[in-house]
C-alpha cells in the first residue's frame, strides 16, 4: 500500500471548495479572529491573554471545522464511498485533516499578528503550536467519527471548548483542591506553561517535559480515531 | 474468465432463510439481473461491501476474494447503490473532477459529463439537480471508477426517461467493453430492459426465468425460407409444457408448478406467482386445458388454482367454500359450490 498524495490532495481540494460554499463552517473560522482583533485594541499583554485566543482557534478551527467536515461526510452519505474508493485510511485521514491543519495555522499567525503576540523563541513556540494544533484535530477526527450529523457535532464539540479554550481559569482551582493536579497535564495548560517559560527565556532542553505531554496527548488521540475509523468501516 | 462467481452463498438470520445456496457466474461482457425482494437485496449488498460477514460460501471478483484481499476486492467492484451520498455544495464539474483524481481515472472530466449527459449542467451545484439528474452523477462516478464487475441496485427507480435511455446505453456500452453487470431490482419490467438472463432470488433460492426476445423479424424471415424450400416445417415431437405471459415486448416463460393461481378480470388471465401478476396471452379455458394434467382445477369461474399449493378449504356456509394457499401471502380463492363435488371427487372423497 503506498501513499498516494494525489488523492490526499483531491480530497483536500474537495473540501475547500466544499467549506468555501458553506457559510455556517467558514463564519466560524472568523469569530476568533474577531476575538483576536478585539483583544488587540485593548491592547493586553499578558500570555496567558494570548493563549486564551490560541486555545479558542484550537477548540474552533482545529476542532470544530474538522468535527463538521467529518461529521458531514457521514450524514450526507459519502463517507462510505470514500471508504470504499481505493484511497487508503491514512490517505483519507490525511486529505481530511489537511484543510483544518492549513486553515488552523494560517488563522493562528493572523490571530497573532492582531493580538501583538511576539515569541521569543519562534521555533520552539511554533513547534508546540503544530502539536497541538494535530491533536484537536485528532479531537474534531474522533468526535466527527462518533455523532451522526453536523448539528449533533456542534453540540458535542460545546464541552471540548468549555475544558480546552478556558481551561487556564481552572488553575486557581488546583492549589485548592489537590485531586485536580491531573489538570496540569492538559495540553492547553502545558502549552500555556511552555509559552510562559520560553518569554522567560528557556530553550528547548527546559521545555522538552511539557512538548513531550502533548505528543503523548496527540498519540494517544490518533490510535482512538485509527481504532474507531475501522470500526465504523464495518458498520 | 468470470469476473464474478458466488459460490454456495447461502444466509439465515434466525429462523429464517433468507436464501438457501446458490451459485451464480457473470462473465466479461454479460449482463444478468436478479430480481428479489429489499431484505435479500440488501444482505447481498452488504456482503459485497464487506459490512456483513460472509458465514456460508463465496464470493469472488476476478478471482478475488474478500477474504483473500479486501482492498483488491473492493476496488475490482462498483456500486451503484440507493443510498451513497454526493458533495451537494460541489457543481458536477467538480465532483467529476474529485472522483477522476480519487480513482486515478484516465477518463477526462469532459468525458464523464458527455457520457451521463449532464454537459448542460455542469456549473450547477449538486442540491440543485433533479433525482434524477442526482443519480446520473452517481453513474459518473461508477464510470471514473471503472471496476470489473458493475454492481446496481434498483438502476431505474423514479427516474425519468432521458436517464432511464442513458443507464441501458451505458450498461450496454459497459458490457461491450468487457465489464461484467449485475443488476439487483425488485421490478422484473426493470431487468427484463437491460438484459435478458434474468434470475428470481428468494427463499426457494435461485432460478433462471427463461426469456424469449421477441424478433418478429427474423421469425418471418424464417418463414418465409421455409416456404421458398417448399418443405413442411417437421412436427415437433416435444411437447411444450411451458406458461408464456407477456412483459412489455418480452415474453416470460414459467413452469406450471411455479403458479399459485390464474385470476381472470376483464377478460384478461392473469398468473400468480409468488405474489406477483403476470399477463397470460391465453383465455382462462385454454389455460385450463393446457394445465389439467399438472393438477390445476377450475375452481370458480374466473379462477384456476394449482392444487398442489392449496393448504385448506374452508367452508364457511353449506354452499360457501373458499381454498386457502399456501403461499406467502396465504391468498384466498373462492370455490363455487358446483366445483365442490368435483374437488372432492379430485381428492377422492366421496
Amino acid at each position: 500500500m503506498t501513499f498516494s498524495m494525489k488523492r490526499s490532495m483531491a480530497i483536500l481540494y474537495k473540501d475547500y471548495k466544499d467549506v468555501s460554499k458553506n457559510l455556517y463552517v467558514s463564519t466560524t473560522v472568523l469569530l476568533p479572529l474577531v476575538m483576536a482583533a478585539i483583544y488587540g485594541r485593548m491592547g493586553i499583554e499578558a500570555i496567558d491573554t494570548h493563549y486564551m485566543v490560541i486555545n479558542m482557534i484550537f477548540s474552533l478551527v482545529a476542532a470544530y471545522v474538522q468535527c463538521s467536515l467529518i461529521a458531514e461526510e457521514k450524514e450526507k452519505n459519502t463517507l462510505r464511498g470514500l471508504m470504499l474508493s481505493p484511497a487508503s485510511t491514512l490517505e483519507i485521514l490525511f486529505g481530511k485533516s489537511l484543510l483544518s491543519f492549513i486553515s488552523t495555522i494560517a488563522v493562528i499567525i493572523i490571530a497573532a499578528f492582531l493580538t501583538g503576540y511576539n515569541p521569543d523563541n519562534v521555533i520552539i513556540v511554533g513547534m508546540a503550536i503544530i502539536l497541538s494544533a494535530v491533536f484537536y484535530i485528532g479531537v474534531g477526527t474522533l468526535l466527527g467519527l462518533l455523532t451522526k450529523s453536523v448539528m449533533e457535532a456542534s453540540v458535542v464539540i460545546l464541552p471540548i471548548m468549555m475544558i480546552f479554550s478556558f481551561g487556564s481559569f481552572l488553575t486557581p482551582f488546583i492549589e485548592k483542591y489537590p485531586v485536580l493536579k491531573f489538570i496540569e497535564y492538559l495540553p492547553n495548560l502545558q502549552l500555556i506553561e511552555l509559552a510562559n517559560q520560553v518569554e522567560a527565556g528557556a530553550g528547548l532542553a527546559d521545555v522538552w517535559f511539557h512538548l513531550a505531554v502533548i505528543i503523548v496527548w496527540t498519540a494517544a488521540v490518533f490510535a482512538l480515531v485509527v481504532a474507531v475509523y475501522k470500526k465504523r468501516m464495518m458498520d | 474468465m468470470a469476473i464474478l462467481k458466488i459460490t454456495n452463498l447461502e444466509e439465515h438470520d434466525e429462523h429464517t432463510v433468507v436464501f438457501p445456496p446458490f451459485s451464480l457466474e457473470v462473465f466479461a461482457g454479460e449482463t444478468a439481473a436478479v430480481h428479489t425482494n429489499t431484505n435479500v437485496r440488501n444482505v447481498l449488498l452488504s456482503m459485497f461491501m464487506g459490512s456483513m460477514p460472509i458465514s456460508d460460501g463465496e464470493i469472488r471478483v476476478n478471482e478475488i476474494s474478500a477474504a483473500i484481499d479486501k482492498r483488491k476486492f473492493l476496488a475490482n467492484i462498483g456500486i451503484f447503490s440507493l443510498n451513497d451520498g454526493l458533495y451537494e455544495r460541489l457543481t458536477v464539474k467538480e465532483n467529476f473532477s474529485f472522483y477522476k483524481n480519487l480513482y486515478g481515472s484516465e477518463i477526462s472530466v469532459e468525458e464523464g459529463l458527455r457520457a451521463v449527459q449532464l454537459d448542460a449542467e455542469r456549473n450547477q451545484q449538486v442540491r440543485k439537480l433533479s433525482y434524477s439528474q442526482k443519480r446520473r452523477v452517481h453513474f459518473g462516478r461508477m464510470l471514473f471508477k471503472n471496476p470489473a464487475l458493475f454492481i446496481f441496485e434498483e438502476p431505474d427507480q423514479n427516474i425519468d426517461l432521458e436517464t432511464k435511455s442513458v443507464f441501458i446505453k451505458l450498461i450496454r456500452k459497459l458490457c461491450q467493453n468487457g465489464k461484467g453487470v449485475l443488476i439487483l431490482t425488485g421490478n422484473l419490467e426493470s431487468a427484463l430492459a437491460v438484459t435478458s438472463r434474468v434470475y428470481r432470488l428468494g427463499e426457494t433460492g435461485l432460478q433462471e426465468l427463461d426469456v424469449l426476445q421477441d424478433e418478429p423479424d427474423t421469425a418471418a424471415q424464417e418463414q418465409h425460407a421455409d416456404l421458398l424450400n417448399g418443405e413442411t416445417p417437421a412436427v415437433q415431437p416435444v411437447r411444450f409444457e411451458k406458461v408464456p405471459t407477456k412483459v412489455n415486448d418480452k415474453i416470460v416463460l414459467f413452469d406450471p408448478p411455479e403458479i399459485d393461481y390464474i385470476e381472470s378480470s376483464d377478460g384478461q388471465s392473469n398468473i400468480y406467482i409468488k405474489g406477483e401478476v403476470y399477463p397470460s396471452v391465453f383465455t382462462l379455458a385454454e389455460l385450463e386445458r393446457k394445465l389439467h394434467p399438472y393438477g390445476f382445477f377450475r375452481c370458480h369461474r374466473s379462477y384456476i388454482v394449482n392444487l398442489q399449493k392449496v393448504r385448506e378449504v374452508v367452508t364457511w356456509t353449506r354452499n360457501s367454500f373458499t381454498l386457502v394457499l399456501n403461499d406467502a401471502s396465504k391468498s384466498s380463492i373462492p370455490l363455487s359450490k358446483g366445483k365442490m363435488a368435483e374437488l372432492k371427487e379430485m381428492l377422492g372423497l366421496k
